[in-house]
């Protein structure tokens, strides 16, 4: 038997992540003593709709949230308890409209820092309904073998140490949270575990009481005793001790009572608890309480660590004299094992589990990035810049400081080409179109391809190709090129020629030939290849993808990343463009139609359609 | 429980009509003789200068000046600025009209589980506890106000008389107004006088303690509460506090000088069980501290820190009773992290250190803490089947 949570507890959850994760908790007690699910329904405004995902073991159930209290109800009438896991402002509002439900009959309250007015009215308001309104400040309620409401009782490990997977005969009742799974231990230790166990919260009025609790315990016939953990402040522990000494009780009361040291701390002084202070002239001081409960009967030790002994004694004289039947222990190896996550599996080395992807680059595990095992922060420090980046994330490798500098220079020269080109046009237009920053500048890059800034890659490929195969024949590789291939990437321009040179090229070439000790096999066999070219036609120049491939290519980064230098360099670009048209307030493109030959068919009129 | 000053008080006093003497809060000396220009009152009545800091005591302290006259005012405001009393600065004062009147009467209310209770007596002033059984009494249910009629029947019995009784009613239901509708948790006005000639009454005291828990609904309340240790929170207290505010779960510390035993316990309700164990053992507490509700391991390891550089310490308790969900190796890495910060910067020469926890991830938090011994930590580590508060009897029989 049980008091407040049983084994028909269906219950709702007012509050969004903590109350999920509470469900998650109970869900595993349910699992534990292989009962149904406790939580049956959420009610969370801003996820309406959505599903919660709780694992009863290894069983899948999806929780719905809904909007209010009364859609839960209306389609889960079912439900009798609800539990309050939303924020201190709301949690006064959620509790009262519970309060006010049907088919509910036991609101808890989790919430921290509610004010002590409302607090003080739903009180109230639950003796006026006949309700118990439990809290605030509450970690919860558990009946061992039947149910949990809360997170009381922590880990699942925790749940079987404590026997909660079966009814013991002490009760409990504290107001701490935390201290409530201690008592459910100690009641395991030194007896035969809970029947069940409230905690009723550390604020200074909380909903309920201890006499409340101790009443139904009375009233349950499986309790035979009752562990209650008070502390300084208020009067729910001295209403406790005139229950007790009021008439012959049938179950035994052991008690511990927090806040004896108030004597020796700063006057006032406000302890963890909310409620834990003691009144004027020495009102709800600790020893106060203990000294009321001692006279009343109650066994209270000196210090906490004495309540083991005590409970031990009471558990020996209710054994002696028959109140209470000892039963064999469950064998706690027949209980279920909470299966684990993979992660967990993983963690023990018992399964393999093939990864879906692999990375050789970065890992973003730690505290901050790391490049190839470099941290960010630090490449920052010791002053490496953008281009080593690059350099790393794309080949695996620190470039020399000339390397870099030739890395940076591809880029720069690269970062735009004037509104023009098809790249910036694209974004311009999309920019005037009213299109956000990311996929404005995707329209530009959709146009990099094989006629814009695309060629990148392939200059440089068969560049190389060539110095392999066709070393000191370039008629040869040309020839090769044309039976293969087609016109030469990285091979000539639309308007520049040997006349107007490119200056960029020039630029590129004459740095990284003169002002650096890179060897330059492949930009030197493409510039012996321009010569013949060029003889052959005069806009034949090495072009800017062309020198870039070749340059790539010598400074050995992979083949399939040269294109990515035009990539990244020209989102510069196409991001000063779209800035640059959203700062002008730019409006909508449209073509004149004289911009535009009309090719087209007659107007004609349409067919019957068959 | 959050106690205010006087001048937020008296703004709040104001606001529902409750009748307070003109007042001024300054900073500055000098403030005060530019407001003089601006304020007749400040030339021509009797005045008060009080320091407006949590400092109990201050009559005896010299921090209350009475009967003064602008300049007197403005030097004993100029020579309380800045005084430093304990742990605390006046950096503030209140500068207030000295009423002259003819009695002084006693009112306050406060809260209690189904309501509150006002109180009434003709004798108030500073012997209002020797004429505590002069007091009366009138409970007001929760969400329930008394008529005018009740209210001055109470008056009447109280020994108010005529028309006073009626105005001191009025007054008191203004108090109960102002009761309710601020969350105040209790508010004593001692004395309230009065001045027969022109009938005029003023709150000359105050002390109003107000639900902080209930700041999101009251959008001018632009004060904090102040210190209710009757001294002004430590730096070291500030930092904790700062950092409590900013996280989820809590981080809680209040210093005690003089003692040995550190605490760094865990939970509202096991940590009073900690402090309570060690003093009945005789031994001397350093501070109070708890962490709960599962807070980020980096509160915990300042929290840590902070309890490492308290001075003379012998022992840190670091314990706590089974956490339901507070993770026990994420807030000892917390604490294994501020003890060796600490270490490396020479604190934690000779103390001992005592642990006993459960809870979530009990074994691996418990492991990673035995551990530190291997670096050399006097540290002794017990789990769950330790009775709670034991690590302190041998904490201190070592």
């Amino acid at each position: 038997m049980s008091i407040l949570a049983n084994k028909d507890t269906r219950a709702v959850i007012i509050g969004g992540i903590a109350g999920v994760n509470a469900a998650k908790r109970m869900a595993q007690f349910d699992f534990l003593i292989n009962r149904p699910l406790t939580v049956q329904a959420f009610v969370y405004p801003p996820e309406e709709g959505q599903q919660k995902e709780i694992y009863r073991g290894g069983e899948l159930n999806n929780v719905t949230v809904y909007s209010s209290l009364a859609k839960a109800l209306d389609e889960n009438p079912q439900i009798n308890t609800a539990l309050i896991y939303i924020g201190a402002s709301r949690a006064y509002q959620s509790a009262k409209d519970a309060l006010d439900a049907k088919g509910i009959k036991l609101v808890t309250m989790i919430t921290e820092g509610v004010p002590e007015k409302d607090a003080k009215r739903l009180r109230k308001y639950a003796l006026e309904t006949g309700k118990i309104f439990n809290g605030p400040s509450s970690i919860g309620i558990m009946s061992a073998g039947e149910c949990r409401l809360g997170v009381i009782g922590g880990e699942f490990k925790n749940l079987k140490l404590c026997n909660l997977y079966r009814p013991g005969s002490f009760g409990v009742i504290t107001k701490s949270g935390g201290l409530s799974n201690e008592a459910m231990w100690l009641c395991a230790q030194n007896g035969n575990g809970i029947t069940s166990a409230v905690a009723i919260g550390g604020d200074s009025y909380p909903g309920t009481d201890f006499v409340t609790y101790l009443n139904m315990f009375e009233n349950d016939p499986e309790t035979k005793a009752v562990v209650i953990i008070g502390e300084v402040g208020g009067t729910l522990e001295e209403e406790a001790a005139e229950w007790l000494g009021k008439e012959i009780r049938r179950i035994k009361v052991i008690a511990a009572i927090g806040g004896t040291c108030q004597d020796v701390l700063p006057q006032g002084m406000k302890f963890g608890h909310a409620g834990a202070k003691e009144g004027k002239k020495g009102l709800g001081s600790a020893r106060s309480k203990i000294n009321a409960l001692r006279a009343a009967g109650a066994v209270v030790p000196d210090t906490f660590g004495g309540l083991s002994k005590a409970i031990k004694q009471v558990y020996q004289e209710l054994l002696q004299n028959g109140t209470i039947k000892p039963e064999p222990e469950l064998d706690e190896k027949l209980l279920p094992a909470l299966p684990p996550s993979v992660q967990e599996v993983m963690k023990q080395g018992d399964i393999i589990v093939e990864p879906l992807i692999r990375t050789t680059i970065s890992d973003d595990r730690g505290e901050e990035p790391r490049y190839v095992g470099y941290a960010a922060s630090e490449l920052c420090e010791k002053g490496y810049g953008i281009e080593d980046v690059v350099s790393l994330l794309w080949n695996k490798k620190l470039p020399t400081r000339e390397e870099s500098e030739i890395i940076k220079r591809i880029i720069m020269i690269s970062a735009d080409h004037g509104p023009a080109v098809s790249g910036a046009f694209g974004s311009i237009i999309a920019a005037c179109a009213g299109i956000d920053l990311p996929q404005a500048v995707s329209a530009g890059m959709t146009m990099i391809g094989p006629r814009f800034g695309g060629a990148v890659t392939n200059a440089g490929k068969y560049f190389k190709y060539g110095v392999k195969e066709y070393p000191n024949d370039i008629p040869g590789f040309l020839n090769w090129m044309k039976e293969n291939v087609g016109p030469v990437p990285g091979i000539g321009h639309r308007v520049k020629s040997l006349k107007n040179p490119d200056k960029r090229v020039k630029y590129l070439v004459d740095y990284v030939t003169n002002q650096t000790t890179l060897h330059t096999p492949c930009l030197d066999y493409a510039l012996q290849v321009e010569k013949i070219t060029t003889a052959k036609k005069d806009n034949l120049i090495l072009n800017v993808d062309g020198t870039i491939g070749c340059i790539l290519v010598d400074l050995d980064f992979p083949e399939y990343s040269f294109n990515g230098f035009f990539v990244l360099a020209r989102t510069i670009g196409m991001i000063g463009h779209w800035i640059d048209q959203n700062n002008q307030n730019s409006r909508l493109i449209r073509l004149y139609d004289y911009l535009i030959n009309y090719a087209v068919k007659e107007e004609r009129e349409v067919p019957e359609k068959k | 429980m959050a106690k205010i000053l006087e001048g937020p008080a008296m703004k709040l006093f104001n606001k529902w009509g409750i009748p307070v003497p003109n007042y001024v809060v300054i900073m500055d000396p000098d403030r005060l003789a530019q407001l003089g220009e601006a304020n007749k009152w400040l030339r021509e009545s009797k005045l008060v200068v009080k320091a407006h800091e949590a400092i109990g005591g201050r009559f005896k302290l010299g921090l209350v000046k009475l009967g003064l006259n602008l300049e007197e005012a403005y030097e004993a405001a100029k020579e309380m600025i800045g005084r430093e009393i304990g742990t605390s600065v006046v950096r503030q004062v209140i500068v207030a009209e000295m009423l002259e009147h003819d009695e002084e009467y006693y009112f306050s209310i406060a809260g209690s589980r189904d309501g509150s209770e006002l109180l009434l007596s003709t004798k108030g002033g500073v012997d209002i506890e020797d004429n505590w059984d002069t007091v009366k009494r009138l409970f007001i249910p929760l969400d329930e106000t008394p008529s005018i009629e009740a209210i001055t029947e109470a008056a009447l019995e109280a020994g108010f008389v005529g028309e006073i009784a009626e105005r001191v009613a009025k007054i008191a239901s203004r108090l109960i107004l102002c009761f309710d509708n601020e969350d105040a948790q209790s508010i004593e006005i001692n004395p309230l006088v009065i001045r027969k000639s022109d009938m005029r009454f003023a709150a000359l005291d105050a002390v109003m303690n107000i639900d902080w828990d209930a700041r999101f609904r009251h959008p001018d309340w632009d004060f904090k509460p102040v210190s209710e240790i009757g001294r002004s929170y430590t730096e070291a207290e500030q930092q904790i506090m700062d950092i409590d505010a900013r996280i989820k779960g809590s981080v809680k510390l209040v210093e005690v000088p003089g003692g040995d035993i550190a605490l760094l316990t865990a939970g509202g309700g096991a940590s009073v069980f900690y402090s309570d164990a060690v003093v009945a053992r005789g031994g001397c507490i350093a501070n109070y501290a708890e962490y709960s509700g599962d807070p980020p391991d980096w509160a915990v390891e300042a929290l840590t820190e902070t309890i490492c550089r308290l001075p003379n310490i012998r022992h840190i308790i670091v314990g706590g009773a089974i956490a339901n969900f507070t993770d026990v190796k994420a807030t000892f890495s917390g604490i294994i992290n501020g003890f060796r910060e600490s270490k490396s910067k020479g604190y934690l020469e000779n103390v001992q250190i005592w642990v006993r926890r459960g809870g979530p991830n009990e074994n691996q938090g418990l492991a990673a803490m035995k551990k530190l011994q291997e670096e050399g930590f006097d540290i002794h580590v017990y789990d769950r089947s330790m009775p709670m508060t034991d690590i302190v009897d041998l904490a201190l029989n070592s």
